[in-house]
């Protein structure tokens, strides 16, 4: 990170969301690198004399259909819940940054083939994408994911290549390149930094959406080998026993929906402080109209994926 | 504070008026025998409603709507007259005579007549992938006589099963003008002479029915149409019949106190549905006889049923319930829970460390899977579930047969004999091994040979089960009765072991 984002950074660290959400995404990861250690009992452990207790001493949420401890469960669960939106996110930046980036200086048609690429992929809808692959390459969480990154990767496309295209046009752009710098040269010096803001939003906001997907898939029984516990299969699970404990799928969907919204409040806050203290490129850009578009873009991009994502 | 619990009160009063009145509305309606109106039951669909390539054993149900067969099953498993209005086997059983009812006729009109019953089972004989092909291997020739509306199937042996067997999706007769025309048809549009004609079919969503005027009992189906649903999942079972979407739905054991509270009139209804783990016995470590006997003690079955059905499946060896002729008690404790022999057993057989297994599993839930995998663990199994979607697990398991475990239900079969050859034939569906010993072969022959009605006949079927049990891999876990909540308006459903029927039901 240079130092230019950095102020801007951290004026987002500093709003009360921001903390709240990082304290959040903080327990979330101790938990997903060691939930099952902590975890007060196996979270594997069946005890069929005591199923589907309610919360007492020894299980605080309570025991499961198989009276497992629902704690134990879902701490466990943290690890494999996250890994897998790690994983969706991963594929579609690998995917969709370098490609957004390349689209804009590698010339027309590199830009045309890409764009259109884009295009196909963003007509598809991203859960059944993703069982048919798994119906195809086999259920597991890593096919499931590969198909939701490569289904991501238009959104980090899209983002990145309406980022880079305000400053391939800027003056000092354009000097470097007739001073004979490479193009190389010039996305690593003068638009990567710039462009970074704005992916480091989308990579937030994305990673909550792939984890809302992981967990929707789950849900489906895609890419879980039971009994390793999942957020989303334990809701799934708890859903079948509704007479008996009516409040047990809060549980899970709690986890999921202080997660992602974590996620979510951190990207807020990014775009909000650096949307206003984005360098004021207008004064030598040719194309002024496009500066609007930089905190925009991902405002635009990001309702029509959560749209998606529900479907 | 005081005025509220006026008001609470005028609520209770009120609703216990209302519950007064449906109670007394659905008394009279049962009472004065109301006639038609729409049933909507949440069952199951069909993988094929052609009886033919139907390849479920569940499917029984949903086409005994729209296809009548030559015999039926009364409450009790006793084959009684159906579209055959009587039949008669030759002195030394090789060869049976059914008798049709006159004036028969097939929802498209054809006459239901012996050419057309003749037809029809040769049909299930010789259509290329047909399943109900197996069971029709004794039969050697259909003779068709329109005048004497008989039907004379010549046997290559002595067969006594015949009129069990014609009870289920075996005898159930098509129209030959439909599959003649358009044999694949049948498999979205079926034209039989059952109580109902199929309207309109979306597959895995719903099949409506009406009534068909011309069925041969048309005087106890009292409904004017039929609508046919999937179960419902679990957790909306209760509020689907509350809401009225449903009228009749199967639940599991877990909704049957919710159902209770919600008002609704629960049944549960024994029935044959057993469940079972598939073994097949060619693929590694099955083939070695040991590992299948340590599986076979080392699961608590007493656990799995209570667990499982929530304390309404009772433990079972075998395929057949108790009380069912075929049952057989003194195998009511065949492999007792015993980790300490289970492990034995699998270290005589070479895995004294354990062995690791893949358990194939299927539908939405994998309780199943997970309780016999954390019970297996501790004789030093190590089972990996696979979960395969419902839509493949007919190709994978019944077809392929290529899992070496598999968790399955078993939904019974209108003939013993024919149970035995889904569960241990060497077509059989559920015997992935696809071998079967000849001890019991010879012990099923002699099934065959024995009239339903001979005071032999039980003791010639439990010596066949203990074979079975004794011989063939499938490890069978508890029997679960058919568990049915339905509206107070609709009035009781009959208790029938195989087939669930609707003679006599009526909706208010």
């Amino acid at each position: 990170m240079t130092r230019k984002t950095a102020g801007p950074l951290r004026r987002a660290v500093r709003l009360r969301s921001t903390k709240i959400a990082l304290v959040i995404l903080g327990a979330v990861a101790v938990l997903g690198f060691l939930g099952g250690t902590l975890a007060p009992s196996d979270p594997l452990a069946q005890d069929t004399s005591n199923l589907l207790a309610g919360p007492s001493g020894a299980h605080w949420l309570g025991t499961d259909y198989l009276g497992r401890d629902v704690l134990s469960r879902l701490m466990d669960a943290t690890g494999r819940s996250v890994v897998g939106a790690v994983e969706a996110v991963t594929v579609a930046f690998l995917l969709g940054v370098p490609a957004g980036l390349g689209s804009v200086v590698f010339g027309r048609v590199f830009e045309w083939v890409a764009q259109r690429l884009v295009d196909a992929v963003m007509t598809l809808p991203y859960i059944i994408f993703a069982i048919a692959v798994t119906g195809i390459i086999g259920n597991g969480r890593d096919q499931a994911m590969l198909a939701i990154g490569v289904l991501l990767a238009p959104l980090f496309f899209r983002v990145t290549r309406a980022a880079a295209l305000a400053f391939t046009r800027a003056q000092y752009v354009e000097v470097a390149e007739l001073l004979g710098a490479s193009r190389g040269w010039i996305i690593r010096t003068h638009i990567w930094s710039k462009v970074l803001p704005t992916v480091a939003v989308t990579t937030a906001q994305l990673s909550a959406a792939a984890l809302l997907a992981v967990s929707s898939l789950s849900f489906l029984g895609i890419g879980v080998k039971p009994p390793a516990p999942t957020w989303g299969g334990m809701l799934s699970s708890d859903l079948g026993f509704l007479a008996q404990q009516p409040w047990a799928p809060a549980i899970p969907a709690l986890a999921i929906m202080l997660t992602a919204g974590s996620l979510n409040a951190i990207a807020d806050a990014i775009r909000d402080t650096t949307g206003i203290a984005v360098d004021p490129i207008g004064r030598g850009a040719t194309r002024p109209d496009a500066v609007p578009a930089l905190p925009g873009a991902p405002a635009v991009a990001v309702p029509e994926q959560e749209e998606r994502i529900h479907a | 504070m005081g005025r509220r619990g006026f008001l609470g009160l005028g609520v209770l009063a009120g609703s216990s008026l209302l519950l007064a009145a449906c109670g007394d509305d659905s008394g009279s309606v049962s009472s004065a025998g109301k006639e038609g109106g729409t049933l909507r039951w949440g069952w199951s669909t069909v993988t094929s409603w052609d009886p033919v390539t139907s390849s479920a054993g569940w499917d029984v149900h949903a086409l005994s709507l729209a296809y009548a067969a030559l015999t039926k099953l009364d409450e009790k498993g006793n084959p009684v007259p159906a579209l055959a209005e009587s039949w008669k086997y030759n002195a030394d059983g090789t060869q049976v005579a059914f008798t049709l009812r006159d004036g028969l006729t097939f929802s498209d009109g054809t006459p239901l007549n012996a050419t057309a019953v003749k037809k029809s089972l040769e049909r299930g004989k010789s259509f290329p992938g047909s399943l109900v092909a197996a069971q029709l291997a004794t039969v050697k020739s259909v003779a068709a006589d329109d005048d004497a509306r008989t039907v004379t199937i010549e046997l290559a042996a002595t067969d006594y099963q015949i009129p069990s067997l014609l009870a289920g999706k075996t005898g159930m007769i098509v129209s030959p003008t439909a599959f003649e025309k358009d044999a694949k048809g049948l498999a979205t549009k079926p034209v039989g002479a059952g109580p109902f004609r199929l309207t309109e079919y979306v597959p895995n969503q719903s099949a409506k029915l009406v009534r068909f005027p011309e069925y041969w009992d048309k005087a106890n189906i009292h409904l004017d149409a039929f609508e046919l649903y999937p179960a419902p999942e679990a957790a909306t079972a209760v509020p689907a019949l509350q809401s009225g979407r449903l009228d009749v739905a199967q639940i599991p054991g877990s909704q049957v106190e919710a159902a209770k509270a919600a008002g609704l009139e629960v049944q549960v209804i024994p029935s044959l549905v057993t469940t079972v783990l598939d073994v097949n016995i060619t693929v590694k470590p099955f083939d070695n006889p040991k590992v299948v006997q340590a599986f076979k003690h080392a699961l608590d079955r007493k656990a799995l049923a209570d667990t499982q059905t929530f304390g309404l499946g009772v433990v079972n060896y075998q395929p057949f319930p108790p009380g069912y002729v075929g049952h057989d008690p003194s195998l009511d404790n065949a492999f007792p829970y015993d980790p300490a022999k289970a492990k034995k057993l699998l270290a005589e057989a070479g895995f004294p460390d354990g062995v690791e297994v893949p358990l194939t599993t299927t539908g939405v839930s994998s309780a199943l899977a997970e309780q016999v995998q954390a019970q297996l663990a501790k004789v030093g199994v190590k089972l990996t579930i696979e979960t395969i979607p419902a839509a493949q697990a007919t190709q994978i398991m019944y077809i392929q047969h290529s899992r070496a475990l598999a968790t399955d239900g078993f939904a019974g079969r209108d003939s013993a004999v024919q149970a035995f050859q889904v569960l241990f034939g060497e077509q059989g569906l559920m015997n992935p091994g696809r071998q079967t010993p000849p001890e019991l072969t010879a012990a099923l022959q002699k099934v065959r040979e024995t009239p339903l009605d001979d005071p032999s006949y039980p003791t010639v079927l439990r010596a066949a089960t203990k074979i079975a049990v004794e011989k063939m891999p499938n490890i069978f876990l508890f029997t679960t009765p058919r568990v049915l909540a339905r509206k107070k308006s609709v009035s009781e459903l009959g208790s029938f072991l195989a087939v669930q029927r609707f003679e006599g039901v009526r909706v208010g």
